[in-house]
């Protein structure tokens, strides 16, 4: 059989596995096989065990359990009452008042926690029941919220960046710090859309609260103040160099455990659901990463990722028009691969191309996160639009429009990551580096 | 939340035999050592912190945090799969009724089980090979590798017995683990 046949039947191997519903890290290893099988005379079990053992075994994934656990923890305390409770007196003078707790308060989340979803459920909770209560419109209610969630993704600690990172080899802290800024500044495309929006519905605004004094705004947000400070010491951390972004994971966990027993909430049953909840995460986390290592190992045996870094070289795109196409491959993958899979999955092809570009890995990593971000809100298959569903009741295809406007706003996003690149690469190349 | 779910799986098949009962519990016990690996993986950390800071060498403490992260992840799969927890692509899945979704699960068991048990088959061999080398780690530690990798081997063991079963039930149309798209609070990411 020629080339062509043999990786015809790789990529139909891949698409059928993955397509009837094997589970994603188990599908990856049953391509790569067919992979090794049809392009090497290798011993491929050997082969296999090699590249999942050296892919498990990793100092660099420690930070993945960690961070998920942090969220699990906080996940369990009161934080979505405070946080609603805490953030509205803020908010009320803005235009488009409360409706921003939803973007303040997934910020917040998002930087305790690398998950969207988490996030999502964890201000949705309270802030849904809230807004509604005073006459906030549920359209932007629902679509802010689901928008705002996917900062869950961005904002460091990101599982998707840690799963990135460990792909390509690119350091975690750098990567978290790349974040940062992008993820302010699609926060602050959120707020704006808000105001922008309570200008042109101003009927649709509802009145102000009382006002606040300044003490009393503080004393509200008692409990919120310290949430922020285990953020502060978390990201703070790995800026400063002062410890690595597993060893911040370890601060994040120890703190919101202090957190979580001085709210009260710690009980010997949440901290057992907490842990066993991250035991679970990271195992599916891993089970997709373990099949992705030996498929990037087959892949290698393919060819494939040279010959499409070649083809795409001989095409003599600019970088503009490569990066454009990338953001509809990276759509169109993520309307049926949850983001981290969407990553795993693509990187081995995707990461030849990007280095022959002259593509800063860093700026690709965010760029990456903010298109597979995109697709958590497109049907029809956008995790963040189901677990709104499970959360309202309301249709797919109701919750998706709400969140239309978002999509686009994240597009607009890309171009400002496209135009000022620097807004990525900035802190990782002035944060001090880590000594471990 | 962890128990409760046991119990009530178990409730919904039909006999309690020693059977069924020693694999439930083997998945628990596995899923339990998985979370104490993890805690390892936090107490390994903070040691190394402590020692540096106190001026004090934790040689290979990244090694040994490494092979924990490894075998929290292989002990916990199977009790991972029994909280229907590994993502997979669920469109057609969802989208299939009666007999062809049925087909479609034993299909997606059996080849879950036959690769999952390649895996293990290797891994078991790879264990052994390591052990019989003297392979040892390159880093710091110089552990012995065939001690972490045997968590791999035990951890994909335990996976395809609960593949395996899982099939098993399925066949018999006594497993719902899968049946629901099942979205527990703040467990995806």
């Amino acid at each position: 059989m020629d080339e062509l046949t043999l990786t015809g039947i790789f990529l139909f191997t891949l698409f059928f596995l993955l397509g009837s519903g094997v589970w994603i890290g188990l599908a990856l290893l049953g391509v790569a096989f067919v992979g090794m099988e049809l392009f090497t005379g290798r011993p491929t079990g050997d082969a296999m065990f090699t590249a999942i053992w050296s892919g498990s075994a990793s100092w660099t994934l420690t930070a993945l359990p960690l961070f998920i656990w942090m969220g699990e923890i906080l996940f369990r305390t009161r934080l979505s009452e405070d946080m609603f409770k805490g953030l509205s007196p803020w908010m009320a003078n803005l235009p488009g008042q409360l409706l921003h707790t939803n973007v303040v308060g997934c910020t917040v989340f998002a930087a305790v926690s690398g998950s969207s979803a988490a996030t999502l459920t964890t201000v949705g909770k309270m802030s849904i029941p809230e807004l509604r209560r005073r006459g906030y419109p549920d359209y932007m209610t629902l679509g802010t919220l689901v928008g705002a969630s996917t900062l869950g993704l961005m904002i460091p600690p990101s599982l998707t960046l840690i799963v990135y990172g460990v792909t390509i080899n690119e350091s975690i802290s750098k990567l978290f710090m790349a974040g940062v800024l992008p993820g302010l500044v699609l926060a602050g495309l959120f707020m704006g859309y808000i105001a922008v929006w309570s200008f042109v519905r101003r009927n649709e605004v509802p009145p102000k609260e009382a006002r606040m004094s300044f003490a009393e705004k503080l004393y509200n947000s008692r409990f919120l103040i310290p949430v922020i400070l285990l953020i502060a010491l978390v990201i703070g951390s790995i800026y400063t160099g002062v410890a690595t972004a597993t060893e911040s994971a370890a601060f994040g966990v120890i703190g919101a455990l202090v957190l979580a027993t001085l709210q009260g909430s710690l009980t010997k049953d949440t901290f057992i659901a907490s842990l066993m909840g991250a035991t679970r995460t990271s195992c599916m986390i891993a089970l997709i990463l373990a099949g992705a290592a030996f498929l990037a190992l087959a892949m290698g045996f393919t060819g494939l990722p040279a010959t499409v870094a070649e083809y795409i070289g001989s095409l003599e795109l600019s970088p503009l028009t490569l990066i454009f196409a990338l953001m509809c491959f990276y759509i169109i993958v993520g309307m049926f691969l949850d983001g981290i899979s969407s990553v795993v999955l693509t990187m081995a092809v995707v990461e030849p191309m990007i280095r022959q570009a002259g593509i800063d890995l860093l700026w690709f990593g965010i760029f990456i996160v903010v298109v597979v971000e995109m697709a958590q809100i497109t049907p029809p298959i956008g995790f963040n639009l189901f677990v709104m569903q499970g959360m309202t009741k309301k249709p797919i295809g109701y919750i998706a429009k709400t969140a239309f406007p978002m999509f686009l706003l994240m597009v607009v996003m890309v171009g400002i990551l496209v135009m000022f690149p620097d807004l990525a690469t900035y802190l990782p190349e002035n944060m001090k580096q880590t000594p471990g | 939340m962890t128990t409760e779910t046991m119990t009530r799986d178990r409730s919904r098949t039909a006999g309690k035999s020693t059977l069924r009962k020693g694999l439930d519990t083997l998945y628990l016990v596995s899923g339990a050592l998985a979370a104490l690996f993890l805690l390892t993986i936090l107490g390994i950390i903070v040691a190394q912190m402590a020692s540096r800071w106190m001026g004090v060498q934790f040689p290979g403490s990244t090694d040994y945090a490494g092979y924990c992260m490894a075998a929290s992840s292989f002990f916990a799969l199977a009790y991972t799969l029994n909280h229907n927890a590994h993502i997979r692509v669920s469109l057609i899945l969802n989208i299939a009724k009666g007999k062809v979704r049925r087909a479609l699960y034993l299909w997606c068991l059996s080849i879950a089980t036959l690769l999952s048990g390649y895996l293990a088959y290797f891994s078991i061999r790879n264990v052994q090979l390591s052990h019989m080398i003297h392979d040892i780690s390159q880093g710091q530690d110089a552990t012995p590798l065939w001690i972490p990798q045997s968590a791999v081997a035990i951890g994909t063991v335990i996976f395809t017995i609960a593949l395996l079963d899982h099939l098993v039930r399925t066949l018999r149309g006594e497993d719902d683990t899968f049946a629901e798209e099942h979205h527990v609070e703040g467990e995806e990411f």
